[in-house]
């Protein structure tokens, strides 16, 4: 079936077709909550953050101007509120996530198999980095963003996204030595 | 930007395969350890997720935001703004309304009084109006007048200076006609008398 662009879908929803609406959130609910999830570590914090940025995508939907892609844009809002979310729950409690978000009921034998050992292990290696690495790291390869793109998202120049990416690999290529080592050792 | 960075960079954006950049990227240690770690993350970012997605009331949010409410056909409300409306705009307004001799009257609130100072505005613009009309016309005439006097002074000096020459010219030619016609008279009678007496006088010498 023919599919709605964002900028169609955006702008019927503007003019009160809450199919479009639906459709539009249908398209980005699941990225953006697996976008919480991988961010903030907790399944009630990326419900919350969901919530969020839905919230807020309805109240400023008018104000897209179609400058950027609208997942761009949207991934603007996104971040700036995962990102004031961490920095909230920093203030209160340090973060020690140990979430298991994984729904180990749905996947089929093969995929849990395959899949999610590894996942995991990664996953909690991306929850070690600074959030800021982390938020790289989450756009660049999850969110399949361009460095330019992500530095347009969070107003910061190109130079400074690449060079936490950098420094967001090279922790994490150490890090995964280790476990690697400690694997092993297990053996 | 090292060569080894663009090389990584191009792999990013899909524009070299990951053998290619392996193959590229062998000699560099650092760089190369970076690929394989992206690599690792990347084939993990393309797994499938399954944690389940929760509900989010979504649509409750924008028929709050966007949808607007359904219109009313009931008349109730438009009659009562309209009536308020009215009640209003005669309150406001000098509109009057008056029973008397059990009728319903209708009027201005104040009207003789807005006439009046209608009427005497009128009749002060017109009071003006007029008074400068004269004092246009007075200066005017004073105008005409300080001219023709001019004019008239001109004319008689003019006039007596005419006159003047004239009278004495005529004063002249009469004296001149009057030693004129003494100088004939004495040419007639004195001339030849004295002639004589100047004869009879020298001939009295010669003869003493």
């Amino acid at each position: 079936m023919f599919k709605r662009s964002d900028e169609s879908l955006i702008e019927k929803a503007i003019g009160g077709d809450a199919k479009a609406w639906q459709q539009l959130v249908s398209r980005y609910q699941a990225p953006l909550y697996y976008f919480g999830l991988r961010l903030l570590g907790s399944p009630d914090d990326a419900r919350d953050l969901l919530q969020d940025v839905l919230m807020v995508l309805c109240r400023n939907l008018a104000q897209y101007r179609g400058d950027s892609s609208f997942k761009s844009w949207l991934f603007g809002i996104a971040n700036y509120r995962a990102m004031d979310m961490l920095r909230k729950r920093k203030a209160t409690t340090e973060f020690t996530d140990d979430h298991d978000f994984y729904d180990d009921e749905a996947p089929s034998f093969e995929q849990q198999l395959y899949g999610q050992h590894t996942q995991r292990m990664v996953q909690q290696q991306l929850r070690t980095l600074p959030p800021e690495q982390r938020l790289v790291v989450e756009l660049r390869f999850y969110q399949q963003f361009t460095f330019d793109e992500i530095a347009d998202q969070l107003a910061l120049s190109s130079n400074t996204i690449k060079s936490r990416f950098y420094a967001a690999l090279d922790k994490l290529r150490t890090q995964l030595e280790l476990t690697d080592v400690e694997q092993s050792a297990n053996f | 930007m090292s060569n080894s960075q663009q090389i990584f960079e191009a792999w990013l954006a899909g524009k070299l395969t990951a053998s290619e950049c392996e193959q590229q990227l062998d000699q560099n240690s650092e760089w190369y350890s970076r690929f394989q770690t992206a690599q690792v993350i990347q084939r993990q970012a393309k797994a499938p997720f399954f944690a389940p997605v929760p509900e989010i009331d979504s649509m409750s949010m924008f028929a709050q935001q966007w949808q607007r409410p359904t219109k009313s056909h009931s008349w109730w409300p438009k009659l009562s703004v309209a009536f308020s409306v009215l009640a209003l705009v005669i309150s406001l307004s000098p509109l009057e309304m008056q029973m008397q001799d059990s009728g319903l009257t209708l009027s201005w609130r104040g009207a003789q009084q807005m006439q009046q100072q209608q009427l005497e505005t009128l009749l002060a613009s017109y009071r003006k109006e007029q008074q400068d009309y004269i004092q246009t016309q007075l200066q005017g005439t004073q105008q005409q007048q300080a001219s023709q006097l001019i004019l008239l002074k001109d004319y008689l000096t003019e006039q007596q200076t005419k006159e003047r020459r004239t009278d004495m010219l005529e004063l002249v030619e009469y004296l001149n006609q009057q030693r004129q016609s003494d100088w004939h008279y004495w040419q007639e009678n004195y001339q030849p008398s004295q002639a004589r007496l100047d004869l009879g006088t020298s001939q009295n010498t010669q003869n003493r």
